[in-house]
């Protein structure tokens, strides 16, 4: 189909790890422990002093007969009942930890029978994975210390549905640390963990409906802000340039609107998208970010899950939205980094980078059709090699509502990575709309086209439209891999 | 560290079949007693909230079948308790007998930190009924002999001293916790960075 020689986005280095789709996010590493220090620090007990949201529940027990009746204290009625999408995550000893909607106390019932479910099935030394019953799929995730649980009547698939678990695992390790988890039930298996998680809710609350809606999850990759490449080479050079001469610097990351600008890093380390997604729910969660510079202890599970790093958040100006984050493994360089801060903060303004951030911001984007594209309602490219995506904005019929899109991507990646009958290549036209999904050994794509197109103008379409993203490469992605 | 205002303590009831487990759990929760029989096939779970000292407490509680086919279930529900509440009927003198191998039974399975302490408490049911088989005064004995267990009378289908039994249930699950040292200060997070290098996460993924 194409006659590209190197797939568009790809490049010699890249500063986020290469991912497949479906990663083995069993997988946590420990780079922590790789890079040199001095001494050992103390913890400090963390910030986090979000408010705690206190999901109330309505407590609207229907006066359906066919709903539970009063006297039972659940809170089956059919509003929640009614909820697509239920995640729990539960202790080993089946106590409450998280329950999307509803008040977990009072499901804690419910979280018993979850335990129980998990341990017959251990019992035969065997681990549950799903129970499926019509539309709705049960799928359960245990990973020591925690049990997690999620109960779907949306079409995602096992796998899909598992990852998102896995991301609210990850969460919880961001806040705590894999070490610290650990040790807390080696000690007390009756432990109420929600003591250490006030606040959390909310983060994970917002990670799921990133995880639901973002085609980043699904993919294992981010996407750029589209900047000149120039733009973006002098932004990385003004964080190097403040930067190169502070010790244990880890990584210097500038996002905006759920798009990175840059990532600078320590020689040899990358950065896993799973991780940085938890760094783009964390900001994007956060209104308090905004409000003053921030030191927040944050642990990346897929690059060191038994420790933290510490952080130094702030939004770069007034006047420019873009949030920097200046990652160290040091816990009293606040000052030190803030300096900095300020530095590539001059830096930017004298060289207009950050006009160029808020042009890029206030720009709309391109359509599909207005790229040229008119038969292309819309479609989503990974370049495995760097993790990254592209997608234009949303043209008609997805304009009011993003949701059919979404299935649709998901149902296609779903048969692209089906394990046990995985598709190269598949192109299906139905009423609505036509699919074409590609995956390749360096790229992903994902084409929705409209319902009439035949195949080989599909074909040929998609040869042009790689093309095209070739051509504008230098914009969509970020192709340097800066380091300190 | 602020501590939660919710607290939540994970209850389990052990104690021979038809010592009345079931009801005492129906009565305390629901309020309801029924004289027909039906046996708890693995486990119950019922949910109630009640205010201790000004704390809201949630108690999860564990009803479990006395009948020997449900015990592999064993581990899964002792793992993590808060509380034991032993169950046996007065007017049956075997189920008093079994009290020593549900308790050595929890024990073992739950395996708490320090198992001398952990927080039994021990309820003689069917006070309602006649003959009476086992005396309080042997009751007392017992629990003496364990380390001063709290003992109480109840009726479940009277609601006699039902409440009190788990005011006092859920009381001595919260002293346990609260005589336990924060592990949040217990377990600062020490970094260990070295100088060693391993290779980072998925091996050669990493093209840096």
């Amino acid at each position: 189909m194409s006659t590209l020689e190197v797939e568009p986005g790809a490049a010699p280095e890249s500063g986020l790890v290469t991912t497949d789709t479906l990663d083995n996010f069993d997988e946590m590493s420990c780079s922590l422990e790789e890079i040199k220090n001095i001494n050992p620090s103390i913890e400090d007990e963390e910030s986090n002093d979000n408010a705690i949201i206190n999901e109330h529940f309505d407590e609207t027990v229907s006066n359906d007969n066919e709903v539970a009746s009063v006297d039972d204290d659940f809170e089956l009625n059919k509003d929640w009942i009614g909820k697509d999408k239920h995640v729990f995550v539960l202790s080993m000893a089946g106590k409450p930890i998280y329950s999307r909607y509803g008040n977990e106390d009072k499901l804690a019932w419910l979280f018993g029978v979850m335990q129980t479910l998990v341990s017959f099935i251990q019992s035969s030394d065997d681990c549950i994975q799903s129970i499926h019953a019509g539309n709705t799929h049960f799928v359960f995730l245990v990973k020591k210390p925690l049990i997690l649980v999620t109960v779907s009547k949306t079409r995602e698939s096992e796998s899909q549905l598992r990852i998102q678990l896995n991301y609210v695992f990850n969460q919880i390790t961001n806040i705590l640390t894999l070490t610290r988890l650990n040790k807390i039930y080696e000690q007390r298996q009756n432990y109420d963990l929600r003591r250490l998680l006030s606040g959390v809710e909310r983060l994970i609350d917002h990670l799921l409906t990133f995880s639901e809606n973002e085609p980043s999850v699904m993919l294992g990759a981010v996407q750029c802000l589209p900047l000149a490449a120039s733009v973006r080479d002098t932004i990385s050079s003004a964080i190097t340039g403040a930067c190169s001469k502070i010790k244990n610097l880890v990584f210097a990351i500038l996002l905006a609107n759920n798009k990175l600008i840059t990532l600078v890093r320590m020689k040899k380390y990358c950065l896993h998208p799973a991780d940085l997604h938890l760094i783009f729910n964390l900001v994007q969660a956060s209104e308090s970010f905004k409000n003053s510079e921030s030191w927040t202890p944050l642990c990346l599970p897929r690059f060191d899950a038994s420790g933290f790093l510490y952080g130094h958040v702030s939004y770069l100006s007034e006047d420019c939205q873009a949030c920097l984050l200046l990652l160290t493994v040091e816990r009293d360089v606040f000052f030190t980094l803030s300096e900095a801060k300020q530095k590539i903060v001059e830096k930017l303004r004298r060289s207009n980078c950050l006009e160029a951030i808020n042009e890029s911001l206030s720009t709309p984007g391109e359509s599909s059709a207005s790229a040229g594209f008119v038969e292309i309602r819309h479609y989503l490219y990974k370049c495995k090699s760097t993790s990254q995506f592209y997608q234009p904005i949303l043209s008609p019929p997805y304009t009011q509502t993003k949701e059919p899109l979404t299935r649709i991507y998901k149902r296609a990646h779903h048969r692209l990575h089906n394990s046990s009958r995985p598709l190269k290549l598949m192109f299906e036209r139905s009423a609505d709309e036509a699919i074409l999904a590609w995956d390749t050994k360096g790229f992903e794509l994902f084409v929705v086209f409209e319902p009439l197109i035949d195949t080989s103008a599909a074909i040929m379409l998609v040869g042009r439209l790689l093309n095209w993203i070739k051509k504008k490469e230098e914009r969509l992605f970020h192709l340097n891999a800066p380091t300190f | 560290m602020a501590s939660r205002k919710k607290t939540l303590l994970k209850v389990i009831i052990l104690g021979d079949s038809s010592v009345g487990k079931t009801s005492l759990m129906n009565q305390y929760v629901n309020r309801k007693f029924s004289n027909q029989y039906k046996a708890t096939i693995g486990a119950d779970f019922l949910t109630k909230e009640l205010t201790v000292d000004d704390r809201t407490v949630t108690m999860q509680i564990w009803d479990t079948a006395g009948q020997e086919r449900f015990q592999s279930l064993g581990v899964a529900f002792y793992r993590g308790a808060d509380c034991c509440v032993l169950v046996f009927d007065v007017t049956a003198p075997n189920t008093f007998k079994s009290l020593d191998s549900w308790r050595d039974e929890f024990l073992i399975q739950a395996s708490p930190r320090e198992p001398e302490n952990f927080p039994f408490v021990l309820l003689g049911n069917k006070v309602d009924l006649e003959p009476r088989a086992i005396s309080a005064k042997r009751a007392q004995q017992w629990c003496q002999s364990k380390n001063n267990i709290p003992y109480f009378e109840t009726s479940a289908k009277e609601g006699l001293n039902v409440e009190q039994a788990f005011l006092a249930i859920a009381k001595n699950a919260l002293a346990q916790q609260n005589s336990t040292v924060d592990l949040y200060n217990e377990f600062p997070d020490q970094i260990k960075l070295t100088n060693t290098q391993k290779t980072s996460n998925n091996g050669d993924s990493c093209a840096c």
